[in-house]
């Protein structure tokens, strides 16, 4: 969780701003109903922004400073965050909130910046083939324009104090919180040393290639091998072991897709290296399933796991399950039976519409599952 | 008279108002949110301005003018946007403010019972003689087809006094006491709800006429008559509004008999004919939550309400073209027919069967 880096001034502003944000959670600290309308965070935090876009309560505003085009196909979005932003630690990650269209949605990117710059954030983003957000923000989001950011969070973090001997190791856009630990590594005066393997398709394509190349110039602690697929064929965990000698006395960090991830893990398992691996998962968009497919239902509140068949309404089979949610009119018009799908894809059967959107509110009574989903109820 | 309609024609019938129905909803966007925003802003700067003219202000016409304010910003808070946010309208937009199962109000009735009785009750057994009590509200005979009681008979009486305290009949209403008083019954049920009921009215009540006062105490007799004298623009102008929703001349109710097997578009021809609209401009519009659109609410009760301006047009053709009636008039001809049943209804006849379908 967020490194806490705050002198003893920053307590008082702290507690305040747990006040607030309490006032507006399921557990209020006192019961800030007494209080209204002074206690109505969003309305406040409304006000503030009329004076400035980014001024909030509690919640972190960020604006975008800068837009870094890496690739073609990735940028970097340089964010000024708002004084709510705790600091973080390298290789975590934030929650990004954008509006689109008037619709909220809400995407998880590790911060690709050097954490000790906390007025100046960066996150590094991918476009992704049919991805709302992505395309979204590359397309539209511009410099001046305001993001709302969650907690920094993830346990992707380098060992304190940092091993003599480190393997960075990442393919594609796993590189992100990579190079965050790189530039920390780099301006902390790191005293061992680092070997930094990325693996993408072309040369072109490897984000912050010219910095890494530069970096190694002048920093002899880092040794780096940017590995082109298209020319040397994909990095297996052979390869990456023969490039990397002594990687049985490294300690390394990888991230990447999944299965670039699995096949290296499996290698160092099997030879029982698997103390000194620490893996970062971005989470996989899940396929849709068939309609009529067993689906595995989690809800958060009640802490109970049920399977479904895929074919009826939600509703129908958490009852089935024993579970008694909130329901009215059960065909889609009272909303009683609302609840947040916190990820997983849904079908409304009203509609026809499927959404794999994550944190995203929907009727119970008129929703079906096509995937695994984890509900807040 | 009402056309007979074949199963046939109420099928496509209800087809055709589901198809205009996803229309919209796959159109919802940046416009609706922008709008909403709009209102919520405009209701925020017209309370702080009512209540900083009752606070700080010292001639009658700061009180008046605060007073002013202070009442349109309740009404747009109840009606354009609590009463909308609360039926889901905007629960697309995923913002946590605008969260229709979290939303809480500026009167005394708890929006969870609200929610309860008014999303659920209201809006699936509308204008069902003894399912929909909103069916004048326990108090008042606004059809033949209701049975006649003794209390009626002093019911153009009861209406000014409903009116002018409707937020509490509101509040009161999802514990159904005419029917504990007369059962006796005292259940855990109607106690849960009479708590959560002190807890919100006691809240309103401290906000409007103790905390408000004591935070400009030279000013504080000032700014408890402005409140007490804005919540009653609100009560008397949501309770007429309301009221043209479902009482005006031709309004029907329904048994429970006939509505026992309802397919959809059953249900869309009996939001159809037990609802009303009022015609008028913009400012009817927004001041009224859109339930001058009244029809368009009963078909499409989770469509952001601004939207049924545009609708209304489609809705009326689609009724032209089955030949079914559209209760539409000017405010007075609607509250003006309101006001004649609630004289003619106060006193007792021959109980009149309900109309057939």
């Amino acid at each position: 969780m967020p490194d806490s880096r705050h002198g003893h001034t920053q307590l008082s502003k702290h507690m305040l701003t747990q006040f607030w944000i309490s006032a507006n959670s399921c557990t209020p600290m006192i019961d800030t109903h007494w209080l209204r309308p002074f206690s109505d965070v969003s309305a406040l935090d409304d006000l503030l922004s009329r004076i400035h876009p980014t001024w909030a309560l509690g919640r972190v505003k960020a604006r975008v400073a800068a837009v870094i085009r890496e690739t073609p196909d990735t940028r970097t979005f340089v964010l000024q965050p708002n004084r709510n932003w705790p600091g973080s630690v390298a290789g975590q990650c934030v929650q990004v909130t954008v509006e689109i269209e008037g619709v909220r949605h809400q995407r998880t990117y590790s911060l690709s910046s050097d954490p000790a710059r906390s007025r100046r954030i960066a996150v590094t983003v991918k476009r992704q083939p049919g991805g709302r957000v992505s395309n979204w923000m590359h397309d539209h989001l511009q410099v001046g324009n305001v993001v709302e950011l969650g907690r920094p969070a993830g346990t992707f973090v380098l060992p304190d104090p940092a091993p003599d001997r480190l393997l960075l190791v990442s393919a594609g856009s796993g590189i992100t919180p990579l190079m965050a630990m790189l530039r920390d590594l780099h301006r902390r005066a790191y005293a061992g040393d680092v070997v930094f393997v990325h693996a993408s398709r072309t040369r072109a394509d490897a984000i912050f290639g010219e910095e890494l190349a530069a970096l190694a110039a002048r920093w002899p602690a880092l040794t780096l091998h940017v590995h082109s697929s298209s020319e040397s064929g994909r990095l297996d965990a052979t390869a990456l072991a023969a490039l990397v000698p002594d990687h049985t006395a490294r300690h390394m960090m990888l991230c990447g897709p999944e299965a670039f991830m699995e096949a290296i893990r499996a290698h160092w398992q099997a030879r029982g290296l698997d103390h000194l691996v620490q893996v970062e998962h971005f989470g996989i968009p899940r396929r849709a399933t068939a309609p009529g497919d067993p689906v595995e239902v989690h809800c958060l509140r009640s802490e109970r796991t049920f399977r479904a068949d895929g074919n009826d309404p939600l509703l129908l089979e958490a009852e089935r399950a024993g579970l008694r949610p909130r329901h009215g009119c059960r065909v889609g018009i009272c909303h009683t039976c609302q609840c947040l799908k916190q990820s997983g894809t849904v079908e409304n059967l009203l509609t026809g519409r499927v959404s794999s959107e994550p944190n995203e509110r929907i009727q119970l009574c008129i929703s079906r599952a096509r995937s695994d989903v984890t509900l807040a109820l | 008279m009402l056309p007979r309609m074949t199963r046939d024609e109420i099928d496509t019938f209800g087809a055709e108002l589901d198809a205009l129905r996803d229309e919209i909803v796959a159109d919802l966007g940046e416009r609706d949110a922008r709008y909403v925003r709009r209102v919520v802003r405009i209701a925020r700067d017209a309370a702080i301005a009512g209540r900083a003219l009752l606070m700080f202000g010292f001639t009658p016409i700061s009180w008046g003018v605060g007073v002013a304010a202070l009442g349109t910003a309740k009404i747009l808070e109840n009606m354009e946007i609590g009463h909308n946010v609360m039926h889901g309208q905007y629960d697309w937009m995923n913002d946590p403010a605008l969260d229709s199962q979290t939303y809480e109000w500026d009167n005394v009735c708890d929006a969870g019972q609200w929610r309860h009785y008014h999303n659920y009750e209201h809006h699936t057994h509308t204008n069902i003689l003894g399912k929909d009590r909103d069916v004048g509200y326990g108090l008042l005979r606004i059809s033949a087809e209701q049975h006649w009681r003794p209390k009626h008979a002093i019911q153009p009486l009861s209406n000014v006094v409903l009116a002018l305290l409707f937020q509490w009949g509101v509040g009161l209403h999802d514990l159904d006491l005419t029917r504990s008083l007369r059962d006796g019954k005292n259940t855990t049920e109607l106690r849960q709800k009479a708590r959560a009921f002190a807890r919100k009215a006691s809240r309103q009540l401290w906000k409007d006429y103790l905390l408000f006062p004591l935070l400009a105490p030279w000013n504080a007799p000032r700014i408890l008559l402005g409140n007490l004298a804005a919540n009653l623009i609100r009560n008397v102008w949501t309770n007429v509004i309301i009221f043209c929703g479902h009482f005006p001349e031709g309004a029907r109710v329904y048994t429970l008999e006939e509505t026992r097997t309802e397919s959809r578009g059953d249900w869309y021809l009996r939001q159809l004919q037990g609802s009303a609209n009022i015609e008028g401009g913009r400012l009817l519009h927004v001041m009224s939550g859109h339930l001058s659109h009244q029809i368009e609410h009963h078909l499409f009760p989770d469509l952001p309400a601004h939207r049924y301006v545009e609708i209304a047009p489609r809705v009326r053709a689609i009724c032209e073209r089955y030949g079914l009636p559209y209760n539409t008039g000017s405010f007075w001809t609607q509250y003006g027919s309101v006001l004649a049943k609630i004289f003619r209804y106060a006193l007792p006849e021959r109980l009149a069967k309900p109309a057939t379908a």
